[in-house]
């Protein structure tokens, strides 16, 4: 099952993106939580507390700095940057703005 | 006075632009109200029957750039006066609201209206005549591109969760290294006095406004009603008017 939740701001896509992940999980799906959102808050509502999200290195700010190379398969990527919650959700951030620099995020 | 709203999604910066571009406008100022999020809202804040009326493709024109790359600017004999003229809703109380529109289809579909719009914010630069109010998307996206960038006074809304209060650390991060010379926090549906020092605590910003979690919000939500329509009486109003007095009295003073 692969599923995207979108919205308007403040409509609760966060929210539901986190129940249905831990809902998944715990019914033995093996299931990845992706937070596209540049302003990324999924780990919070995933219950990953508030320094691990924050301790969590976007994808693509990985890949931009030259860490990883661009080859990388997505489950390379999930496995190298993605980090395990409650219920067994790994969670990944794929690209978070956090300081203004040039370039398109 | 020159103003832009950002934070989180649902922390309310539409409800308090709204209620504050009104309340601006009361006082007698030229108040031009800018909506550049592509799923709009501000329209029902102001009270505007017309929640779509976003920036047309007629508005701009191409024309080659010095590195023969195609670009668009605001068709001759338009400018930012003229624009706002044109394509401005008239909002109760005689607040002009410009809205850069819906997100229509794939990404170049959207680039007639993202540089007409961008190119009134760019004649805002030489056009003093006008009291701004902005109220940008949620999150970091358009504030890191400069949509807020026609704004002296950056005003971070914030509500006392962890969510709205880690993204407006991030905002506040992203205000400061950016061009608006004054970045400051409203905090917003605040139940308790604790609250605000929380959002000051975690976000590191000074709150200059706080206004109070109002049920009457929650009813124009539903309704489609402006706030100021349905109750004028309510708390969040006030809270609003003293914001806009003490930016006012600010304004004054810088002057």
């Amino acid at each position: 099952m692969k599923v995207a939740v979108v919205g308007k701001g403040g409509s609760g896509k966060t929210t539901t993106a986190a129940v249905l992940a831990r809902t998944l999980a715990r019914q033995g799906v093996q299931t990845i939580a992706l937070d596209c959102d540049t302003n990324p808050n999924l780990g919070l509502s995933l219950g990953f507390g508030e320094e691990r999200t924050e301790s969590l290195i976007a994808m693509r700010d990985a890949v931009d700095d030259g860490d990883e190379e661009h080859a990388s398969s997505a489950d390379e990527l999930i496995e190298r940057f993605g980090i395990d919650g409650p219920d067994g959700v790994r969670l990944a951030v794929v690209s978070a703005i956090q300081n203004p620099e040039p370039g398109c995020p | 006075m020159r103003v832009a709203f950002v934070g989180k999604g649902g922390a309310g910066k539409s409800s308090i632009a709204g209620v504050f571009a009104r309340l601006l406008a009361r006082r007698g100022g030229r108040v031009l109200a800018l909506d550049s999020d592509p799923m709009p809202g501000l329209a029902y804040s102001l009270g505007v029957p017309s929640a779509d009326a976003g920036m047309p493709a007629e508005a701009v024109e191409e024309y080659d750039g010095p590195d023969g790359r195609q670009r668009y600017r605001l068709k001759s004999g338009l400018d930012t006066a003229s624009a706002i003229e044109r394509y401005a809703t008239i909002s109760p109380d005689g607040v002009r609201l410009l809205q850069l529109g819906k997100a229509r289809g794939v990404k170049g579909e959207n680039s007639y209206s993202h540089n007409a719009f961008q190119g009134i914010i760019d004649g805002l630069a030489d056009d003093d005549s006008w009291d701004v109010v902005g109220d940008l998307p949620g999150g970091t996206r358009q504030p890191f591109f400069g949509w807020g960038r026609y704004a002296r006074t950056v005003l971070v809304v914030v509500e006392p969760t962890p969510a709205s209060l880690l993204s407006g650390r991030r905002l506040a991060r992203l205000a400061q290294q950016l061009s608006a010379p004054r970045v400051a926090a409203i905090a917003n549906k605040i139940r308790e006095p604790s609250d605000v020092a929380l959002v000051e605590r975690r976000t590191g910003l000074q709150v200059i406004g706080q206004v109070p979690y109002d049920d009457s919000q929650g009813d124009a939500d539903r309704h489609g009603l402006a706030l100021l329509d349905l109750n004028s009486q309510a708390p969040m109003v006030a809270a609003i008017e003293t914001l806009v007095s003490s930016l006012t009295a600010a304004e004054i003073a810088v002057r």
